[in-house]
């Protein structure tokens, strides 16, 4: 029986399409939305435990009193890192691809046991995962630290994705590819051989001395430049018009800004390798590409600020629109900032210290994570038609975050600074080394307080997402939102 | 031997592979007249339902009508 009738009074063929894509998401789309939010949860979890330790370095160090090499920074670190960027931000990340693929491709989602089993299959490889590198099995290759037969796994539920997406393209609606669909292909459809190959070059046949060392960052700048952060313009680009109802300002130039990005992100890797023992024209050539970013980067902020421009006043009526705008904000100055860290003499100063930590939250945490956040909050009321329970409790989420962010990337990038300033005159009186630790450690328990605001913005969110899991949102008659207005009203004041 | 054979292969695959992409995907999109008009590129996401003007996301329990533009408080 079709209940798509019933589902959308005013039966229109446009809503009555929607719906029925939405509906063929429902089941997919939600167990990654799931697990992710969970993987969320312990992400932040290890995160607050490293962060701990680094200004109480006796925090957590034993196990019911017996010492364990478990708990020991040097893994904690590790699994936060892979929990965040595997195991939430890929994790939800492609449960919005999932979404946006079906949406912008106008066909219902095709082999959902494909995704599905993806998933599943992801999951197995995470937890084996996060065991090997608490047991000790860990590589010290950051991003990768996962061991060759996870990353096989991992690599298999990243392939039968891939394959989703080809197919599902194949098979999309006639007509026009939009400039998000164009992102998300390039993320699904390059990732997997970039992961391919850099375990296999790494992990399973290593490469010879240094050379691992551009391999690893041609692959651990890759997997930000041509996995998240596609996925997350993808997003912005499909979320900030669709929310205000505006088409995207210049739509030249978002094809444009994508180009650009397919044409310079992948040669930036290098610049992580600065002072290092390599060519000095690989770095710098990796350096000019840094910058060639700017054209991107200057595209697609000029582009939603446009788009914006008239509308800022939504911010304060649409939690998805809040979330995103915050994001995209976040990836213009991450992506300058990163332009910058690549000029040698101010990396010389930046590099091994906290400011690149501070960098690195910005970019996956202030621009990837945001954005994700305001996604889940347009799809999944779409999928259990339902609204979200309390206006509330979205605003606490949103507060506690973007606070806790700014905190922490301001917290890291002074503190930064000064243990940059001080390593590079390690000679002086005062600037002995555990004098450098001992001035970094106000700034390292301000990035832990910054880190429980976090945590109070996730433990809410992953509440309310539980709530509207298990159908405890507020009930509308229509499959999209808005169209019948719910009875009651909350507080709304901003 | 075989090893720096799997070597420059995935180098060169790599080049290959992610940048022969990207050249077909360019070719193919200009081929097939998908940047002849923008304007009607950048409106595929509104439909007859959703059309261009029409806000699809505002907090819970709140309605359309409450969207209040900035300055109309002024003007009256």
């Amino acid at each position: 029986m079709d209940t798509t009738a019933v589902l959308v009074p005013d039966s229109d063929s446009d809503a009555r399409e929607r719906a029925a894509i939405d509906r063929s998401c429902r089941v997919p789309v939600l167990l990654f939305f799931s697990v992710a939010i969970f993987w969320l949860l312990m992400g932040t979890l290890f995160g607050m435990i490293a962060s701990i330790k680094m200004h109480v370095p006796d925090f957590l160090t034993t196990f019911f009193g017996v010492p364990a090499g478990e708990l020991s920074f040097g893994r904690l670190r590790p699994i936060h890192l892979n929990i965040v960027a595997y195991g939430w931000a890929a994790v939800v990340g492609i449960g919005v691809a999932i979404w946006l693929m079906a949406r912008l491709c106008r066909a219902p989602l095709r082999n959902a046991w494909l995704v599905c089993a993806a998933g599943v299959l992801w999951n197995v490889g995470m937890i084996a995962g996060i065991f090997s590198i608490l047991l000790g099995y860990g590589n010290s290759i950051e991003y990768l630290e996962f061991p060759p037969f996870v990353t096989f796994i991992l690599f298999l539920a990243y392939a039968l994705v891939s394959v989703w997406a080809v197919d599902m393209f194949v098979h999309r609606k006639k007509g026009h590819v939009y400039v998000s669909q164009w992102y998300l292909l390039a993320a699904l459809f390059w990732f997997p051989w970039l992961y391919g190959t850099a375990n296999i070059l790494l992990n399973i046949q290593p490469v010879a001395g240094s050379v691992q060392g551009i391999i690893t960052w041609w692959y651990g700048h890759n997997v930000l430049g041509l996995w998240f952060t596609p996925i997350g313009l993808a997003s912005a680009y499909y979320f900030i018009p669709k929310v205000i109802g505006r088409p995207v300002y210049s739509y030249y130039l978002s094809a444009f800004g994508f180009w650009a990005l397919a044409l310079f992100y992948s040669w930036n890797g290098g610049h992580h390798l600065i002072g290092g023992p390599l060519p000095a024209w690989l770095i710098t050539a990796s350096s000019v590409a840094s910058f060639m970013m700017f054209i991107p980067v200057l595209v697609t902020a000029i582009n939603h600020h446009m788009t914006m421009k008239g509308n800022f006043h939504m911010l304060k009526y649409s939690p998805t629109l809040r979330f995103v705008v915050f994001g995209a904000m976040c990836y213009t100055l991450v992506s300058f900032q990163g332009s910058s860290m690549a000029i040698r003499s101010w990396n010389y100063l930046t590099h091994f210290t906290h400011y690149t930590i501070g960098h690195a939250h910005l970019g996956l945490y202030g621009f990837f994570t945001m954005i994700m956040f305001g996604a889940v909050y347009y799809i999944v009321p779409r999928l259990t038609n339902s609204e979200w329970k309390s206006a509330r409790m979205i605003k606490i989420h949103f507060w506690f975050c973007a606070y806790g962010i700014i905190a922490m990337f301001v917290a890291l990038s002074i503190g930064g600074l000064v243990e940059g300033e001080m390593l590079l005159n390690p000679k002086g009186a005062h600037n002995t080394f555990p004098d450098i630790v001992e001035a970094t450690k106000p700034y390292l328990i301000a990035r832990s307080i910054s880190g429980l605001l976090l945590t109070v913005g996730h433990v809410v969110f992953a509440w309310h997402f539980v709530l509207m899991l298990v159908g405890m949102g507020r009930r509308t008659a229509g499959a999209t939102l808005l169209t019948e207005a719910s009875e009651e009203r909350e507080g709304v004041a901003i | 031997m075989s090893e720096m054979f799997i070597f420059y292969l995935l180098i060169v695959g790599s080049m290959v592979v992610l940048g022969g992409s990207a050249m077909y995907g360019i070719y193919w999109a200009v081929r097939d007249g998908q940047y002849v008009n923008m304007k009607k590129g950048a409106e595929v996401i509104f439909g007859k339902d959703e059309p261009v003007g029409k806000v699809t996301d505002l907090f819970p329990g709140m309605k359309p009508e409450d969207i209040k533009q900035p300055g109309a408080a002024k003007k009256r």
